[in-house]
């Protein structure tokens, strides 16, 4: 059920390692997307705003892991929409249009034609999808606009350590390799996602999902039930029919007794 | 003119033209919203406008369906070695040879064909509702996503086997969807449980 993707397929590479968390990232993006100001409290962390927002396309995680070794443990970790090769938010879209895949690769939205039913959020496994107040989805669209004239993600053109970079997927991918990063999170789950991860740390520690998955009732929906509701309705029509020229319609016997 | 009788009152008949008229259509744009129908949606103005009148399609449905309760529902619960029989020689669909034991007002095919219909009304309802209602909780959104699907896929198969057995396969049966009458002489040949219980054979 994967959704179309290109062989010229873009990919931004998050190198947690590499974070200062200094949120330039989240600046930008506000800054290009003209997303509003978001009023939140200090709940005693720098994880600011908390969390994705409909005006927040992209944060950044601020996980303490301390432990005896490293008392003051803290890793800042970029988080925005996958763009999943097969994006489940695209499966389950009952809508034409309101989600589609750029030639980029990305998994970009039209505001206009998204009937705000939700259905994508229920169906990410990455639970990225939010609603503004008109009850419209809103997420990352990794810069749709950008790469259409060429131009790097407005996060990554920011990001002053490289912990953010844009390119072709394949070529970050082993880019990372050869950089000593053995396994890329994300290189193969969901048809391989458009955000990919070098981790020198295993990816739980920062809270990443093990193995990302569609949840197995749209997949049985998309695979079983929509074929069902088609093959269904023509199957018994086709059966009514047959049995109107086979065995034809309801006589009433034929009145005997009267002749 | 030969004699008519009234099988389904005004009442009857008005509700279950509300039910059939609200179901197709919400079948129609269900398919829309599974299949990315643009051209059906372009008749409703976009899908958002098409969304809203597929909720509010339901509810007039649900609500159809509850009223036709005290129509049906006593009939569709009561069987007997006849409706047994009818079973045994499938109704006479599949031979106009066998003998088709004598029927009440509703044969066991319609009553078991309401009571799907309710119950997958109702799940399909409730399900609606869910998703109408309960977005902000990703569980119930996929159950009701699912058994709003599920409950689809039934009746986009026994209606159209309803449609077909109320036109082309039963001659007549149509006019009483629209005027409630059919004529005695058919009654009495079709019907003859119900003619006899209402002292007319």
């Amino acid at each position: 059920m994967a959704n179309d993707t290109t062989n010229k397929r873009k990919a931004i590479l998050v190198t947690p390692e590499n974070c200062i968390g200094c949120r330039a990232c989240q600046v930008a993006c506000k800054s290009w997307n003209q997303l509003d100001a978001i009023k939140t409290k200090n709940t005693g962390t720098y994880q600011n705003p908390p969390d994705l927002d409909a005006d927040a396309f992209n944060i950044i995680k601020f996980i303490e892991v301390p432990s005896q070794m490293d008392p003051m443990r803290w890793l800042f970790l970029s988080r925005r929409c996958m763009h999943c090769g097969d994006a489940g938010c695209m499966t389950i879209c009952p809508s034409p249009g309101a989600l589609f895949r750029t030639p980029e690769g990305a998994v970009a939205f039209d505001h206009k034609k998204c009937i705000g039913c939700k259905l994508c959020s229920s169906a990410c496994p990455f639970d990225v999808p939010r609603y503004g107040e008109d009850g419209k989805m809103s997420k990352c669209n990794l810069c749709a606009d950008r790469m259409a004239a060429s131009m790097t993600p407005s996060c990554v053109k920011t990001c002053p350590t490289g912990a953010l970079k844009f390119g072709n997927r394949d070529e970050l991918i082993s880019a990372a390799q050869k950089e000593g990063f053995k396994t890329i999170y994300g290189e193969k789950d969901l048809d391989g996602l458009g955000t990919i991860f070098a981790f020198k740390d295993e990816p739980k520690l920062y809270g990443m999902l093990e193995n990302p998955s569609i949840p197995t009732s749209v997949i049985f929906w998309h695979t079983y039930l929509k074929p069902l509701s088609l093959i269904g309705l023509g199957g018994v029509v086709a059966a009514a029919a047959i049995h109107y020229l086979a065995i034809g319609p309801h006589k009433e016997e034929e009145e005997k007794e009267e002749v | 003119m030969a004699e008519m009788i009234r099988k389904s009152s005004v009442d009857e008949v008005v509700n279950h033209l509300i039910l059939a008229g609200t179901c197709i259509l919400l079948m129609i744009t269900g398919y829309a919203f599974l299949f990315h129908v643009e051209i059906i949606g372009a008749l409703f103005g976009g899908f958002n406008t098409m969304k809203t009148v597929h909720n509010w399609l339901g509810v007039a449905f649900i609500l159809s369906l509850l009223y036709s309760l005290h129509h049906y529902l006593i009939d569709a619960l009561e069987y007997d070695a006849d409706d047994l029989q009818w079973f045994k020689v499938a109704g006479g669909y599949l031979s106009h040879k066998v003998k088709v034991p004598p029927m009440g007002k509703y044969n066991p095919g319609q009553k078991l064909y309401y009571l799907a219909v309710v119950v997958f009304g109702m799940t399909i309802t409730i399900s609606g509702f869910g998703l109408w209602f309960f977005q902000s909780n990703a569980t119930v959104m996929l159950y009701s996503h699912l058994i709003h699907n599920i409950s689809f896929c039934v009746f986009v198969i026994a209606v159209p086997v309803h449609i077909y057995l109320g036109t082309l396969a039963n001659p007549g049966t149509f006019q009483i969807m629209v005027n409630g009458m059919m004529p005695l002489k058919d009654a009495q040949k079709k019907h003859p449980k119900w003619i006899k219980a209402i002292g007319k054979m």
